[in-house]
């Protein structure tokens, strides 16, 4: 019995462990992915918006709601609220979701490169 | 009144790449550098986000970032024996305004120069005899070479993301790249872009008739990048508005979003914009100089700016104006070949034809500035026979479109009518069904192309303009019928249902259409004082205390763009001064 729990303890732990890595290991690639959004956004409370609007603070936040960005007319009536699931759908091609938005980016095609960055994303803020 | 102000270390005059590397560069030992800009303040945010900025009236048609020709420009002629008259409209080149200059609205093009340029003289006279190079033909070495060069072209590329294949690593032969060119340390920062259906089919054909096709090596960022000073690229989105405008994305290199915030980040930095520098003073013995004379454009406020180290770092046109109008060094006198300032003004030219084909859609406006597949065959080839064609220097040859502007992109084939309803249909049907190939030969200076000051017009300060003797020369012709022959072999092997061919006939340079942003030379670099107004460091012969940064020290001109030159030489010269002279002022 003892011995059985010893090798329970050990899968679950193993367990635990490829978990973590691959946590881990899909953050590090979100904050790759998050370099083609670099160059114009910030994550960083500290800095305001620049090309891009700052996305600190983005989940839960209205769409074109930032004070210091000017957003496309077509950004502010979308009626999004940011979330993992919103952005998902935004970054696979951002001018589908949002016609006429501003950003001059062509989307982000997999669902993994996707998931990744809007992990990475949401575990920068916290 | 003038009013003086206190003295800087470091002055730059114009704020654009080199200025924008050696404030860079310059700002880290600390010192107090300031750049003045005669133009506007301009970064992506405030200036370059969509829609605004994809706009050809206002960029390309109406010149926006441009220098304003009505304020200074330019007079122009073919021969002395013309009289030259202002340019009032920009047309075969376009020098940029405001900080970032001529960097933000460029394509991106950046080549590495190498021996052959720097050593053009020895390297001709030794192959073809002294004979083959034209009396009238000034061409002279440099007195630098492509080994100390390679590291600061390294650094450059990098800082600038460029996208590229190399043909040579340390001496080994890569495929994709371009096999002529000299050894590399190390590969591009980037892949190359992506191939367009033009640039494609440019490639196989090229290839099949036994050229060596490569990817235009160019300051696009072809994926999100981070340079080594920390600068961040986004991804270029291939919008084909590269040239003449400023990218929305930040993938184009530019000086705006990569060294200029940088050195703007530093307390011992300070940029004055709307600051027009009128003369740079000299000091009684004529061999030091001591600052400038600018005025605030917008108050009318004239300043005598003091500083112990003058950098020169406007467009090459106006570090050569500067020069004429402040008297440094003797201006050059074509009739008895004397003098140094204003000589050996050089350009680019080129030929080309388009190709039409029926069903094909090119879709030109997924572009940027360079996609395109180019052959170095008949320039960085060294053993390509120049005795029979007899020219000196050569071209290279490209395709792929760059972009496809709404207003001013119609091509047609030959016979279409010049307007109405028939250009209108012909227009609209060809639009995705064309491309062209084109050449790009430099042009080799001639004792008859200089640069002086003009004696009858002057710009908005009362001082007289610059005036530019200019023409294509035999040499220049020669490299157009070759070229010319190369083109059309190619067109015919691509099988087109319709094509204009490529005209090598002998033609004067005029101030219109748009050309190229590559002039050269008037300040030009040598070996001697007797030769030259720069050394090797780009430091005047005259003046040890000033130095004359950008393509005006070019000697002549090659069948590459000149900006990765230009850059490479900016860093080499920062680290000369910062290492050799800050240390032990003097000539270099």
């Amino acid at each position: 019995m003892k011995r059985i729990h010893q090798i329970a303890t050990s899968i679950v732990f193993i367990n635990l462990v490829v978990i973590v890595q691959a946590k881990a290991q899909d953050l590090v690639r979100g904050e790759k992915i998050f370099e083609a959004c670099a160059s114009c956004h910030s994550l960083i409370k500290e800095e305001q918006s620049t090309v891009g609007p700052s996305l600190f603070g983005i989940f839960g936040r209205k769409a074109g709601a930032q004070d210091d960005y000017r957003y496309s007319p077509a950004m502010k009536k979308s009626g999004i609220t940011w979330n993992k699931q919103t952005l998902n759908n935004f970054l696979t091609d951002p001018q589908k979701l949002i016609p006429a938005n501003r950003m001059p980016f062509d989307g982000i095609p997999n669902l993994k490169d996707r998931n990744d960055l809007t992990a990475f994303m949401q575990v920068k803020f916290k | 009144m003038v009013t003086k102000l206190k003295e800087v270390d470091i002055l730059i005059v114009g704020l654009g790449w080199t200025g924008g590397i050696l404030a860079k560069e310059l700002g880290e030992t600390g010192l107090k550098v300031l750049a003045l800009e005669r133009g506007d303040m301009r970064t992506t945010a405030s200036d370059f986000s969509l829609p605004n900025i994809r706009d050809e009236l206002r960029y390309v048609h109406r010149q926006e970032m441009m220098q304003d020709a009505t304020k200074d420009t330019i007079t122009a002629r073919n021969s002395q024996a013309q009289e030259a008259l202002p340019i009032r409209r920009l047309g075969s080149f376009l020098p940029g305004e405001g900080v970032g200059g001529s960097g933000m609205h460029w394509s991106g093009g950046t080549w590495r120069w190498t021996d052959m340029e720097f050593k053009i003289r020895s390297n001709y006279e030794e192959r073809y005899g002294k004979n083959f190079i034209p009396t009238d033909m000034t061409i002279q070495d440099w007195g630098i070479t492509y080994a100390e060069l390679e590291p600061y072209y390294d650094k450059f590329e990098k800082v600038a993301a460029v996208s590229g294949k190399a043909g040579n690593i340390q001496g080994q032969k890569k495929t994709g790249g371009n096999p002529f060119e000299a050894p590399r340390s190390g590969e591009y920062p980037l892949p190359p872009l992506k191939h367009i259906l033009s640039s494609k089919l440019f490639g196989e054909t090229s290839q099949k008739m036994g050229y060596n096709p490569f990817p235009r090596p160019s300051a696009n960022a072809s994926q999100a990048y981070t340079n080594p000073d920390g600068s961040k690229f986004g991804a270029c989105q291939y919008c084909g508005y590269c040239q003449r405008f400023g990218c929305e994305a930040n993938a184009k290199g530019s000086p705006h979003m990569t060294v200029i915030p940088i050195a703007m980040k530093k307390p011992n930095f300070e940029l004055r914009t709307h600051a027009w520098v009128t003369k740079i003073i000299k000091d009684s013995s004529g061999k030091k100089v001591t600052g400038v004379l600018y005025t605030n454009v917008t108050t009318g406020e004239e300043y005598e700016q003091p500083a112990a180290l003058v950098l020169m770092c406007a467009y090459a046109f106006n570090n050569v104006h500067l020069m004429l109008l402040s008297g440094i060094g003797e201006p050059y006198d074509p009739a008895t070949g004397k003098g140094i300032i204003g000589k050996n003004y050089a350009y680019d030219t080129g030929v080309g034809g388009n190709l039409f084909f029926e069903g094909k859609n090119f879709n030109p406006f997924i572009s940027a500035g360079g996609t395109n597949t180019v052959i170095d065959d008949f320039y960085g080839n060294w053993e390509f026979d120049r005795s029979k064609p007899n020219f000196v220097g050569g071209y290279i040859v490209s395709s792929g479109h760059n972009t496809a502007l709404p207003i001013g992109y119609r091509p047609v084939p030959p016979g279409t009518p010049s307007w109405g309803k028939d250009w209108k249909a012909a227009t609209a049907k060809y639009y995705q069904q064309a491309m062209s190939i084109t050449t790009r030969s430099g042009v080799l200076p001639n004792r008859y192309n200089y640069l002086d000051l003009d004696t009858s017009y002057k710009n908005a300060f009362g001082q007289p303009l610059m005036r530019l003797t200019f023409d294509f020369k035999d040499n220049e012709h020669r490299m157009g019928m070759h070229g010319a022959d190369i083109v059309n072999q190619m067109i015919s092997a691509m099988n087109p249902n319709k094509s204009s061919k490529a005209s090598g006939a002998k033609r004067n340079w005029g101030f219109t259409p748009y050309q190229s942003t590559h002039n050269t030379g008037g300040t030009i670099m040598g070996t001697t004082p007797g030769n030259s107004a720069v050394n090797k460091y780009q430091q005047s012969w005259d003046c040890h205390n000033l130095f004359l940064v950008g393509a005006n020290v070019f000697p002549h001109n090659s069948a590459y763009q000149p900006t990765g030159l230009v850059g490479a030489m900016a860093y080499w010269t920062a680290d000369a001064i910062k290492n050799k002279y800050l240390k032990n002022p003097g000539l270099l």
